[in-house]
């Protein structure tokens, strides 16, 4: 049951993004995809069988409501961490840029599988205005979040700044 | 047993792996059967704390504004209802006169936003009011603003809308000042567009779009949006108009379900 507990947390961080932080911290279509953001982090962290289950559960908790088509979302969400993990296992992701880059293709995977599955018009249109951007919003937040992680960024430092 | 135990032991990864592969093929191919359970237990167990905060925040900051506003709206709208019930009595009186049926009434069922799901653009909320609540298909949804969509699917506590901004929802409307009749449908690179609607059809920029009734799902008079631009294609049959909606899609939180009297 402990063990659950932080992916258990993890999932309740990502409601709180998809209830009140989605619309808050969007600029235009362009949205930071933190339930991609949090399966990739787990895919690099934890083990292959903890990213599948935990994006399997994340792609159920983000797309309930959604529709008939759910299982192909929490499918491709599941799948993400599954990739992550293996690409984990084959590349060297020692620096921070080689993670980020790895989250801005894992989330523009991620969007452009979305984009592809609810089969809109405008798909150019949303390519450009929500999938590109969307990814590049996401591998900047995650480059600050990796920044924190490593220690290159601390409340002394900010504190220093300011 | 212990075969069992060894075949476990040795094919876990693959066992975890076929499971996940499994569940998630149950979703593909069942969504009816398995996705009202699902959906209930994930919006109870991790949206409504959220929704519950968004909304207490929300009520917090906005009462004092809104308090004021509403007195103003009071006010008006007392004016207004004086003027409406005279108009009421004589649309009674005429239509007795004429041998027209009466027309039933709507009852609003007051419903909070749970959850707003689509990627790129709002396409269905899920509602805090459910078959518990006389809730049912095909009941339309409003706002102070405007028309919100309709129920497409109802549990006992909970209710799926389809938005407006659906691109495969379709409202039958009319121009409010003309009476030019058209469809409004959404499309991810034009918005809102009212459709079908003649050339040769009266209609400007700053018309007033409301809900036709015809079709059966939306009652006529409900407001939809005001047309932004108007094109007419020397070779086309149908105008191409924009309409900008009432509704702000992106901060829904408080709605009313349209329940039709005696229902």
């Amino acid at each position: 049951m402990i063990r659950v507990l932080p992916f258990l947390l993890y999932l309740w961080l990502v409601s709180l993004h998809q209830v009140i932080l989605n619309d808050a911290t969007s600029i235009y279509a362009a949205t930071i995809n933190i339930p991609a953001v949090v399966v990739i982090l787990i895919g690099l962290y934890k083990s292959e069988l903890d990213a599948c289950w935990f994006g399997f559960m994340v792609g159920v908790v983000t797309y309930a409501g959604i529709g008939d088509s759910m299982g192909w979302y929490v499918l491709v969400m599941a799948l993400l961490g599954y990739l992550t993990f293996h690409v984990r296992a084959k590349v060297n992701l020692e620096s921070i840029y080689s993670r980020v880059l790895l989250v801005l293709v894992g989330v523009l995977i991620h969007n452009v599988a979305v984009l592809i599955m609810a089969g809109s018009d405008g798909v150019f249109y949303l390519l450009v205005t929500g999938v590109v951007t969307g990814a590049v919003y996401t591998a900047v937040i995650a480059w600050v979040f990796f920044l924190f992680k490593e220690g290159k960024i601390t409340a002394k430092k900010l504190k220093a700044i300011f | 047993m212990n075969w069992i135990t060894n075949l476990f032991a040795r094919h876990w990864r693959n066992i975890h792996l076929l499971a996940i592969a499994l569940l998630s093929v149950i979703l593909i191919v069942a969504p009816s059967v398995v996705m009202p359970t699902v959906n209930q237990a994930i919006l109870s167990v991790f949206y409504w704390p959220f929704a519950e905060i968004k909304t207490g925040l929300g009520d917090l900051h906005a009462v004092g504004e809104e308090n004021h506003r509403l007195r103003q709206m009071l006010t008006q709208a007392n004016v207004n209802l004086s003027m409406y019930q005279e108009a009421v009595r004589e649309n009674a009186r005429l239509r007795s006169v004429l041998g027209f049926e009466q027309q039933s009434g709507y009852i609003l069922l007051p419903v909070e936003v749970m959850s707003i799901s689509g990627d790129y653009f709002p396409v269905s909320a899920v509602i805090n009011g459910g078959s518990n609540d006389s809730i049912f298909v095909d009941q339309p949804v409003i706002n102070q603003n405007g028309l919100i969509g309709r129920i497409v699917s109802v549990a006992s506590d909970y209710a799926t809308v389809q938005l407006l901004t659906d691109p495969s929802n379709r409202v039958a409307a009319r121009i409010a000042q003309s009476r030019e009749m058209g469809i409004i449908r959404f499309t991810v690179s034009e918005g809102m567009i009212l459709d079908n609607l003649p050339v040769q059809g009266a209609v400007n920029v700053n018309d007033t779009v409301l809900s036709s009734g015809l079709g059966g799902v939306y009652p006529p008079g409900l407001r939809v949006g005001v047309v932004s631009s108007v094109e007419r294609p020397e070779l086309e049959p149908f105008c191409r108009i924009t309409v900008t909606p009432f509704v702000d899609f992106h901060s829904l939180d408080e709605l009313f379900v349209l329940n039709m009297e005696g229902r």
